[in-house]
């Protein structure tokens, strides 16, 4: 798939973002949550496969997501990503940041 | 959180392999879902799958940044720093050799000495509850004289009034004959009160410990055998217990057998008996007397929750009021010490100091690998600074040096490990035969830990120097320093600052052994005041139910000695109490008749000898003034006593003491009054290293002892005069013991073990630490002539002659261990004075061994940086131009 205009790479440090609020509502495994992200940015967002899995890894290793092994789709073997009790603090917190910073970068942007 | 982290690295580092097929897994299935997706888009599956690759990017580099993520990173760094130091280590076999034998030298002789430390000092008394065991003891303030045992009536009464003690028990220890089973013998006899095992909370192997019962006047004689005893005479006969053995020709009935873990405090013999004290013949008379013989030494076992001064206190209410009760008792005062502290007391400071001299030795080690590896660092300088300008951190850099410097540490605690095994192995027959043993000295789990501990902290301590030189380093400067082969002034200020601490390091140990072979050579050089040479001595003691009358052993003691002379080849014998030195000593009060009495407490003392008539002779003791005793001194004639000079000139300073009378003697025997009638040259009677006190001698036919030492003079090797004593003593009497024999020489050898032990031991330390501070000079100075090879060059190119080059190589060697000496002097100053109590007629500061061990360093710095200053003369100015 070729780079498009109209797809953006991703800011350093919102994929995590990202990934906790696409597991808000259910577990899932790693390429259904690189397909959410896409699905609901509606294209727009592109998630890099290099990048998503050392993502999954770090935040697991964090506490703040936790996997476990299941049966996909497909019937393969899966590992599925559920959110943490700390991961939810977490994606509370990281989602007031990320409003007050695009907020910021608004209110600047309209300035100039 | 934390404990999560830790346990996923665990998992991470523990599983690796089940993880990374998992991971590969997870993407695999991945690619397999992209694929789905793309088959849905009507691609046919095998391009759907190649598509779904190409979309997921490099698989590899996927699963290394999940890899990464695992965190287990530092383990792997850790890895490869441990692997890439064996390489470094395998590439310079010399120095790598060099720093191990230092380090296994340097902490092998540390965990031996620390072995030997942790049995002796460290390790708690094998009793229950050991901390609250007490020893005793009564003092005579007012006299200076503390420590001493306890008399039987004081005794009773702290037992029976006493809320600080939950258990006090009295005991004694001397020797009993066994006979009846193999070879009549002696056998180490602890007398005890029927506490003595519950104040210890000790229980017996076999049977049972006493009990009061057995303590009472007229109970049937029992005793406890030790499991040696048990073991080595009866067979270990598991059915002892009932059965009877005969100690002094009377029959005891055993009741139990010791386990062989179980000490007697202060009593060291394996082969031992315990027996109550009213079945004791020599100390049983005690039980009945008024106080006045301090024989007794008394263990209590503090009340929990009561603490020592509330424990004083009592002793002093007790104190007093025995004072009111018993004459004897005025000036004396009860005191109290933990019993681990009496036990180990005097051996505490030598062995302290040894500890103290065996980590000089390892200081100094570590100043000499901290100096190579400095030498190393400086050749490394262009690696080092390569690595940092391609991106290493220094901290990268600093972690490397430090595991190497572990790995080298650890390594040469591993073979320090070994040369510990060995110097405990040797060690171990040397130890002084005073030292208490508990436990027995060996290289169990904590010595091995503190092994451990000490190659980490040693590694830590020669480590410091590499790493600080790599932090203050510059890569631009050391990459550009180019064909300059000069050296930083920084590292070789470092290194002489290294050899000069090993230089004041060497200082203060050859001064510290050097301060012992002097007190040494004092020692062994005292004139005792007697003569050893070809004097043989052995003991023989009557057993008391056979011989049980004063004539009796009167009589023994006069067939055996004219029995002895009439033997070939024997010039004389003699019979004495306590020999000097060999059995220290009865000490006795004295009062001079005709002189006023003493104030209230106090007491003029003297030691106490019943000696033959020809001990005088046999024993080269001469006679001052007066006369000797003869045959004729017996129990029917007038009572009289010899006194020695220091006895005279104390008390009689300004009159004839020949003439006047002295009261003194055993309370058994009755005190009597004695005349004297001559004075006898002064000896040591109670070590080399105490200056002769007064001395009190009376014919052994007017005070006969139950059992006495055999001293007799003979130019016959002193295995035939061994023999001849046997069989003259059997001749008499086959059931007699004979027991510690041997010629004198080699008692008074054997009575300076101690300060022998201390001195061998630092003497090797010492020269240990000068050969380790020597290789150290010679590496600096070495070191610094090949890097200033160019210099020296320019030097001898420019005009100068050889023999200035070696004047000025040699010049800065001096400097350096002068610089050395200067401050190894103070702290050696220091040092010694925290031994003064163990020297011997030798001042601490003395400059005789201050100047000898100086010209010794000066010596062995000038050889030590001679071979390189030869070296520097010979250099050839063309290829030294060259030289890069």
């Amino acid at each position: 798939m070729a780079p498009d205009a109209t797809r953006l790479d991703l800011l350093q440090g919102t994929l995590d973002l990202l990934i906790l609020r696409a597991l808000r509502s259910e577990a899932m495994h790693g390429w259904a949550v690189s397909e959410r992200i896409q699905q609901i940015s509606q294209d727009i967002l592109q998630v890099n496969q290099g990048s998503l899995y050392p993502a999954l890894h770090r935040l697991e290793h964090r506490g703040w997501i936790k996997a476990e092994w299941g049966i996909s789709e497909l019937g393969r073997r899966a590992r599925f990503y559920a959110l943490t009790a700390a991961g939810r603090k977490q994606l509370e917190i990281e989602t007031e940041n990320w409003s007050m910073l695009s907020e910021a970068i608004a209110r600047v942007l309209r300035m100039a | 959180m934390f404990w999560r982290g830790v346990v996923l690295r665990l998992r991470a580092l523990l599983f690796r392999h089940r993880m990374d097929e998992e991971l590969e897994e997870e993407l695999q299935s991945h690619i397999h879902m992209q694929a789905w997706k793309n088959r849905s888009g009507k691609l046919d599956p095998a391009e759907a799958m190649r598509l779904a690759r190409l979309q997921f990017g490099s698989f590899v580099c996927a699963t290394e940044e999940c890899r990464e993520q695992r965190g287990i990173s530092s383990v792997e760094i850790l890895a490869k720093d441990v692997h890439f130091a064996f390489r470094m280590l395998r590439k310079s076999p010399g120095f790598t050799t060099v720093a191990l034998l230092t380090l296994a030298l340097g902490i092998g002789a540390n965990t031996a000495i620390f072995s030997v430390v942790n049995a002796v000092l460290l390790r708690p008394l094998p009793y229950a509850d050991p901390s609250r065991l007490v020893l005793v003891s009564e003092a005579r303030p007012q006299s200076g004289i503390s420590g001493l045992g306890m008399s039987y009536p004081p005794f009773t009464e702290l037992r029976e009034g006493s809320h600080a003690f939950s258990a006090i028990a009295g005991f004694g220890a001397h020797a009993l004959v066994l006979t009846g089973y193999g070879e009549p013998s002696e056998v180490s006899t602890v007398v005890v009160t029927s506490e003595f095992f519950s104040v210890l909370a000790a229980e017996p192997l076999l049977g049972r410990v006493f009990i009061p019962e057995d303590s009472r006047r007229g109970a049937a004689a029992v005793v406890v055998l030790s499991e040696n005893l048990w073991r080595n005479r009866f067979g270990a006969d598991a059915g002892i217990v009932g059965r009877s053995v005969t100690l002094d020709m009377r029959p005891y009935t055993v009741i139990g057998v010791m386990p062989a873990s179980f000490h007697t405090p202060f009593v060291n013999q394996a082969n031992q008996v315990w027996i109550p004290l009213a079945q004791d013949p020599l100390f049983s008379v005690w039980m009945t007397k008024p106080p006045g013989e301090h024989w007794m030494a008394v263990i209590a076992r503090v009340r929990s929750g009561i603490s020592s001064t509330e424990v004083q206190a009592e002793l002093d209410t007790v104190g007093a009021r025995l004072a009111k009760e018993f004459p004897a008792e005025k000036g004396w005062a009860i005191r109290i010490e933990p019993l681990q502290q009496a036990i180990t007391g005097d051996v505490k400071l030598p062995l302290l100091l040894l500890l103290v001299a065996v980590g000089l030795v390892l200081l100094i080690a570590c100043l000499n690998v901290a100096n190579l590896l400095l030498s190393r660092a400086t050749s490394r300088s262009k690696e080092l600074a390569i690595r940092i300008a391609l991106g290493a951190g220094k901290g990268r850099i600093a972690r490397q040096l430090l595991t190497e410097c572990a790995i080298l540490g650890m390594l040469g605690g591993l073979i320090g490990t070994l040369v510990a095994y060995w110097g405990v192995a040797t060690l171990v027959p040397l130890l002084p035969p005073g030292l208490p043993k508990f436990h027995s000295v060996r290289v169990d789990g904590w010595v091995l830990v503190f092994a451990f501990v000490l190659s980490l902290a040693t590694s830590l301590v020669f480590g410091l120097a590499p790493v600080l030189s790599v932090a203050g380093s510059d890569p631009h400067k050391e990459l550009g320093e180019g064909a300059r082969a000069g050296e930083s002034a920084g590292p070789r200020r470092a290194r002489a600052l290294l050899a000069v601490g090993e230089i004041a390091l060497a200082m203060v140990l050859l001064t510290g052994a050097g301060l012992l072979m002097r007190s040494f050579a004092q020692l062994t050089s005292v004139n005792p005041g007697f003569e050893p040479h070809h004097v043989v001595k052995a003991m023989v003691s009557l057993p008391q139910f056979q011989y049980s009358t004063p004539k009796q052993w009167a009589a023994f003691s006069e067939e055996l000695t004219t029995r002895l002379r009439a033997q070939p080849g024997m010039q004389d014998s003699a019979i004495a109490g306590p020999l000097p030195i060999v059995d220290c000593c009865v000490t006795l009060d004295f009062q001079i008749v005709g002189n006023p009495p003493l104030e209230e407490g106090a007491a003029d003392a003297a030691n106490y000898v019943p000696v033959s008539p020809r001990y005088f002779g046999v024993m080269g003791i001469p006679l001052v003034r007066g006369r000797l005793f003869n045959e004729s001194d017996s129990s029917s004639t007038p009572a009289v006593a010899l006194i020695s000079e220091a006895l005279a000139k104390r008390y009689f300073p300004n009159e004839d003491p020949l003439g006047r009378h002295l009261m003194f003697g055993f309370p058994v025997n009755g005190i009597v009054s004695r005349e004297i009638v001559g004075i006898v040259g002064d000896i040591h009677d109670v070590s080399l290293g105490k200056e002769p006190g007064p001395m009190l001698y009376v014919p052994y036919a007017q005070a006969p002892l139950y059992g006495a030492e055999v001293v007799v003079k003979s130019t016959l090797s002193s295995s035939a005069v061994v023999g001849a004593i046997r069989t003259v003593t059997h001749g008499i009497d086959k059931n007699l013991p004979v027991t510690d024999i041997a010629p004198l020489p080699e008692v008074l050898n054997a009575s300076v073990a101690q300060p022998r032990f201390r001195t061998l031991l630092l003497g090797l330390f010492a020269a240990i630490g000068l050969m380790l501070a020597a290789v150290g000079i010679f590496g600096v100075i070495s070191y610094s002539v090949s890097r200033r090879t160019h210099e020296l060059g320019i030097r001898m190119a420019l005009g100068a002659q050889p023999g200035s080059v070696l004047g000025m190589i040699l010049r800065e060697t001096l400097a350096l261990t002068l610089i050395g000496i200067a401050v190894g002097v103070s702290c050696a100053l220091a040092a010694a004075r925290l031994i003064t109590h163990l020297l011997f007629k030798v001042p601490p500061y003395d400059p005789v061994t201050l100047g000898l061990v100086s010209l010794v360093l000066v010596a062995v710095g000038a050889l030590a940086g001679y071979i390189p200053a030869r070296r520097a003369m010979r250099v050839d100015p063309v290829v030294a131009l060259r030289h890069e």
